[in-house]
């Protein structure tokens, strides 16, 4: 049936096509089916590698900020408890000699009606002395005198003569 | 494996298509060549392809049309190609999850470095074909393994890729006019013409015949050695014995002459591809006047 069998060197020119051809064919079934397919998924995969480098940089670089702002806030924060102190320290020292100051007026004050009262007490004892001074020495001298002599002329006698004796 | 990697039904039933399609048209390879080959007669036969169609256009043979078994399995060789490239590609991912992935991978990065390192910057599209001239040179050569009549050993297969490649070879040369091109053949004194045509002719022609001559030489070999071997036999233990010398030493020269010399020969034809097409390019020339032009162009 098949007993045709070519040369060992047999040219034809249908045979250099045919083959150039199926050159061009495997061709273009590597360059689509495995050139192409693989190129893209090396290029995507390249791509993510990117990517993923690129997002840690901005995570780190992130990271770095709010560490520093959180840094600055802390500091921040050391500042204004120093203020804080500080400012409580004033004020405490203003009300406490506010506090001492008032508490001297109070005592002055307290002094001073004291000594008002001393002297308004000194004035009462006074009359209170001066009255009683008038009746005792009435009393004795009505028993010295064991006489019957006006009430009145004699209270008012001994009345001008205190008020001589204190004069003096 | 975690659950995301597991294969699905699916996907296992397309592997199994792309390796059933992948190899059956070796066995139809194989079933056409035990049809087509008829009882043999105990001698040596060096021949060329088997013809399968004839068809008589003119007395030559030169323009007749023949379908023989070097066509066949070139066909048969392409449709593995294309499975086996089908079943390479098949469930690629950024993640590799796939161990054939790999090969994929390594396959496209390996000669990507090869073409920049032989070729450089301007031949950046040109993996793929040297891919394609590698894939389908090993393949020829390797189906002998199966038994089937290597395409590689007909001077028209490896002449038709060799042509190819010095179509390109004349394009890139062509790149920077005409005129250059032809100055070229000038060079050093124009008395050498004649001989740089030749030479020009010479590339595609030493090419094909390296290749073809190589595999050639190693079924021939290969026939000679084992019928010598089937001959020593007859001769110690007589007519019919079993040939004990023919088991074993030809197994080894097929090692060599059909494995390591067949991925040789593939390896060898697309680094002469590489290196002739890489050199025919002028590229200064061609930055050049490339220049030149960039520089007219205002002007209008």
């Amino acid at each position: 049936m098949f007993d045709e069998v070519l040369n060992i060197i047999s040219v034809n020119l249908w045979s250099i096509i045919a083959s150039l051809l199926n050159l061009l064919i495997i061709f273009l079934i590597i360059f689509f089916v495995l050139y192409k397919p693989v190129k893209k998924m090396l290029k995507e995969r390249q791509k993510t590698i990117e990517d993923s480098y690129e997002r840690a940089s901005e995570a780190e670089a992130e990271a770095n900020a709010s560490k520093e702002a959180y840094e600055k806030k802390l500091e921040d924060a050391k500042d204004e408890a120093d203020d804080i102190i500080k400012s409580a320290v004033v004020t405490a020292k203003a009300r406490e000699k506010e506090i001492i100051d008032s508490a001297k007026e109070e005592s002055e004050q307290i002094v001073n009606q004291a000594k008002e009262n001393a002297q308004l007490e000194m004035k009462k004892a006074q009359a209170t002395i001066k009255g009683e001074i008038v009746d005792v020495s009435t009393k004795l001298t009505k028993k010295l005198l064991e006489r019957e002599i006006n009430e009145k002329d004699h209270a008012d006698l001994i009345d001008s003569f205190i008020d001589e004796i204190g004069e003096e | 494996m975690n659950k995301n990697n597991k294969k699905s039904v699916g996907f296992i039933l397309l592997d199994i298509f792309y390796i059933t399609m992948a190899i059956l048209p070796l066995g139809v390879g194989i079933l056409l060549k035990l049809i087509s080959t008829p009882p043999s007669d105990g001698g040596v036969t060096i021949s060329g392809a088997r013809v399968f169609w004839h068809i008589d256009i003119s007395s030559s043979n030169f323009l007749d049309i023949f379908i023989t078994e070097a066509q066949i399995n070139s066909v048969l060789v392409i449709i593995t190609i294309l499975f086996v490239c089908l079943f390479l590609t098949h469930g690629l991912k950024q993640k590799i999850w796939l161990k054939r992935q790999h090969l994929a991978e390594i396959i496209i990065e390996k000669v990507d470095s090869m073409v920049a390192d032989n070729m450089g910057e301007p031949f950046k599209a040109f993996p793929p074909f040297i891919i394609a001239i590698m894939a389908l040179s090993a393949f020829s050569s390797l189906i002998t393994l199966l038994g089937l009549f290597p395409p590689t050993s007909d001077i028209n297969i490896v002449g038709g890729w060799a042509i190819l490649v010095f179509i390109i070879i004349t394009y890139y040369k062509m790149k920077c006019g005409l005129g250059y091109y032809i100055g070229g053949f000038m060079k050093p004194v124009f008395i050498l013409a004649p001989i740089n045509a030749i030479g020009e002719f010479a590339t595609p022609v030493s090419m094909a015949f390296r290749h073809y001559g190589n595999v050639m030489s190693g079924a021939v070999i290969s026939v000679l050695v084992s019928y010598f071997l089937g001959q020593f036999s007859t001769l110690l233990f007589g007519d019919g014995a079993i040939s004990v010398f023919q088991v074993g030493l030809p197994a080894i020269l097929s090692l060599y002459f059909d494995i390591f010399s067949g991925c040789l020969q593939a390896f060898i034809f697309a680094m002469l591809t590489m290196l002739n097409i890489s050199t025919a390019f002028d590229a200064d020339e061609y930055e050049r006047r490339k220049k030149k032009k960039l520089e007219k162009k205002p002007k209008r």
